[in-house]
């Protein structure tokens, strides 16, 4: 059995301002290089390395690795390995306090390095022992009746005579992690400082599962029940997803960004909480040496998404080609957050003449000595063009004869008249214009 | 073995020397206009990659089709990404597009009215690595805005136009290539193209380019001839024996679809 003991100091994590991950995070995190991973009066992640020390290239390697991929790399990770966890914790303990390791291990170490003898200190330096080999030497049965059968336990497991028994921490199946705010949130940037801590965390969550973020869910516990005599839910949230699956935070905190800014809290926020969605496995990225695949920049979606994010879902915009007769239906905007189906019947050719510019409510002209004008009265260049359509549908058919016509100002532009249904009617023609060729 | 001379030396550092009577060279990438004329006029010969290039026109929506498609087509061929139009202020139509060799599905619009707005997504667009062409207009934008998506531009190699009104022409501009358009007054079906600043020597007189597509100029021909002829026939003139000019449609041979065929009875 080998044991490393990992600390992140946290007066160090205080100075720094950091945002040290949770320690559930962190125990997530150590869980890649070993699965015995466990946490110890909340002080030190204890991992035992027996099994898998030749994997990482010996112990040596392991360390300088551990010290690598450090999650917080602002705050550096104490280490100290030891035969048993508690001589690992001891050895810690005593690294922490700046003191050199004794020679003779484990008998040479301080008793307050042992936390089952930290309420018998006073006790047993009056008995003259100050270390842990002079507590193991005194009389086994004698021990037990004075201070406990833990201290005795503890002896036994630091030496190794019996098996030690800790609380292995495991991976969850979905990621969900509460935080308290360090003072009541009223406003959105406040909300989003704090879930940077949550969001660390997630990303050290995906990458021990192996599995990409597709959508995420932000909720915050309002502190009021009632505000302005309105009876308030418990919780707000925001959810946030994107097209493909993510590690990379930096995407999601933007969106949740673009969101938060978007949400007015009914109230101020107390806790934070932060859950998975929707996950899938990740894939992981392929590299490429290629100049023209190494583009840098964000990837499409991420720029609608983000766009969607902040405009409006509306007004980011991808067209459908369809098949109909009528100008108006040929194509349909929707928007590019939802990718549009690839059209099953592309028709090619189609619309050469037609103009650039469409417009989608067609434009009403006025008549003057019979002849429609914009900008100033239309000559009819091309046309008839007859179109004939819609009259299965709802709302008007459309029967309409379209013209190229040329404006002394706005140069070409695509004119229709609407030809009455009925042969006899006493209505003057209605022209539209509803293309610009410019 | 001695110094090397002054001819050697010239020319080992012609290509970081520019004489201000010559066109310049550009710096990276660039994409051919499709139009000769123009790309003869142009630093490198088309439309620079990785710099703004502005267009100034009375109306936001007129020529930009007209002269920007092939360029557009060429570079949605070359890569994956879509075009952004950007404030666009029409609705594009697709299928007039499509036919003229940019796809449908290859144009992102986004629609927003805030100046603000569309400076943020443009400046996005740009950052998008997967992005064909950006096409903005910015009918309010100032010199520093403008600077600012210029060196997006410049870091991420994209290819960007950016339309604004003419009475900007006045005003300085980071663009690289400055172009005002204008409709040429003696004669309706030419572009006026006005180079206000390119690296090079000015342009003393525009450049002319056709304001319509050459099916559509086939078309109007096509159909003007026609009227003359009914006329001539309705005048009991006698028909024209000399000039027999045959206007060939460009439509499509292969597979014509009943309402590209424009009857020809105006």
């Amino acid at each position: 059995m080998h044991w490393i003991a990992l600390r992140w100091p946290p007066e160090i994590a205080a100075d720094t301002k950091a945002a040290l991950p949770s320690p559930e995070a962190l125990g997530w995190w150590a869980l890649q290089f070993t699965p015995r991973v466990a946490w110890v009066d909340d002080e030190a992640l204890l991992l035992e390395v027996s099994a898998c020390e030749r994997l990482w290239g010996g112990r040596l390697a392991l360390m300088r690795e551990i010290a690598r991929l450090n999650p917080a790399p602002e705050v550096p990770v104490q280490r100290a390995q030891g035969a048993t966890s508690l001589v690992a914790l001891a050895r810690l303990r005593m690294f922490a306090r700046g003191e050199p390791p004794p020679y003779e291990l484990p008998s040479g170490l301080p008793l307050d390095t042992l936390s089952a003898a930290r309420d018998h200190l006073d006790v047993l330096a009056h008995l003259g022992c100050r270390t842990w080999g002079e507590v193991e030497a005194l009389p086994r049965g004698g021990l037990a009746r004075r201070f406990g059968k833990e201290l005795r336990a503890a002896l036994d497991a630091a030496y190794g005579l019996c098996p030690e028994s800790l609380c292995w921490l495991t991976l969850p199946d979905a990621f969900e992690q509460k935080l308290e705010l360090p003072a009541l949130a009223e406003g959105a940037p406040e909300l989003m400082w704090s879930a940077h801590r949550l969001l660390a965390a997630l990303q050290i969550w995906l990458r021990a599962r192996q599995r990409g973020a597709v959508a995420i869910e932000l909720q915050w516990t309002l502190d009021l029940r009632r505000f302005n005599g309105v009876d308030l839910p418990p919780h707000q949230q925001v959810t946030v997803r994107t097209a493909e699956p993510t590690q990379d935070m930096a995407h999601l905190r933007r969106l949740l960004a673009e969101r938060l800014a978007l949400t007015t809290l009914a109230a101020p926020a107390s806790w934070l909480r932060l859950r998975s969605i929707e996950t899938t496995p990740w894939a992981g990225a392929s590299t490429s040496f290629l100049p023209e695949d190494n583009r840098k920049g964000d990837r499409l979606h991420e720029l609608v998404e983000r766009l969607s994010a902040r405009l409006g879902a509306q007004q980011v915009l991808r067209a459908v080609a369809r098949a109909d007769h009528r100008p108006e239906g040929m194509q349909m905007w929707r928007p590019a957050l939802h990718k549009p189906k690839p059209d099953a019947r592309p028709t090619p050719g189609v619309g050469a003449m037609y103009p650039p510019w469409l417009l989608r409510e067609p434009l009403r002209l006025e008549i003057e000595d019979e002849r429609p004008c914009y900008h100033g009265r239309l000559r009819k260049l091309v046309g008839p063009q007859r179109v004939e359509a819609g009259w299965w549908g709802e709302g008007q058919p459309a029967v309409r004869d379209y013209y190229i016509a040329e404006s002394p100002k706005a140069g070409l532009v695509w004119i229709y008249r609407e030809r009455p249904s009925a042969c006899f009617t006493s209505e003057a023609p209605r022209w539209f214009l509803q293309g610009m060729y410019a | 073995m001695g110094l090397p001379s002054f001819d050697s030396f010239s020319s080992s550092a012609r290509h970081k020397l520019w004489r201000g009577d010559e066109l310049g060279l550009a710096d990276g990438q660039v994409i051919g206009t499709g139009h000769a004329a123009l790309d003869a006029q142009l630093p490198g010969g088309g439309w620079p990659v990785g710099a703004m290039t502005e267009l100034l026109q009375s109306a936001p929506e007129a020529h930009a089709w007209q002269l920007l498609l092939p360029a557009l087509a060429q570079a949605v061929q070359g890569s994956t990404g879509p075009v952004a139009l950007i404030g666009a202020p029409q609705e594009p139509f697709g299928p007039a597009l499509a036919a003229r060799g940019l796809p449908v599905e290859a144009l992102l619009w986004i629609r927003s009215e805030a100046p603000a707005a569309r400076l943020w997504a443009c400046e996005q667009a740009l950052r998008c690595a997967d992005m064909a062409a950006v096409l903005a207009w910015l009918p309010q934008a100032r010199v520093g805005e403008l600077r600012r998506l210029q060196l997006a531009a410049a870091q991420h190699d994209a290819l960007l136009f950016v339309f604004r009104p003419d009475t900007a022409a006045h005003s300085t501009s980071p663009a690289r290539l400055r172009l005002q358009l204008a409709v040429c007054e003696e004669d309706a079906t030419q572009i006026d193209v006005h180079i206000l600043k390119r690296r090079g020597p000015p342009l003393a007189s525009p450049l002319q380019l056709p304001a319509r597509s050459e099916r559509m100029a086939a078309l109007l021909a096509a159909s003007q001839l026609r009227r003359k002829l009914r006329q001539q026939q309705e005048g009991g003139l006698p028909p024209m024996t000399e000039g027999a000019t045959v206007v060939r449609l460009g439509l499509h041979p292969e597979k014509v679809h009943a309402l590209d065929r424009i009857a020809l009875a105006a």
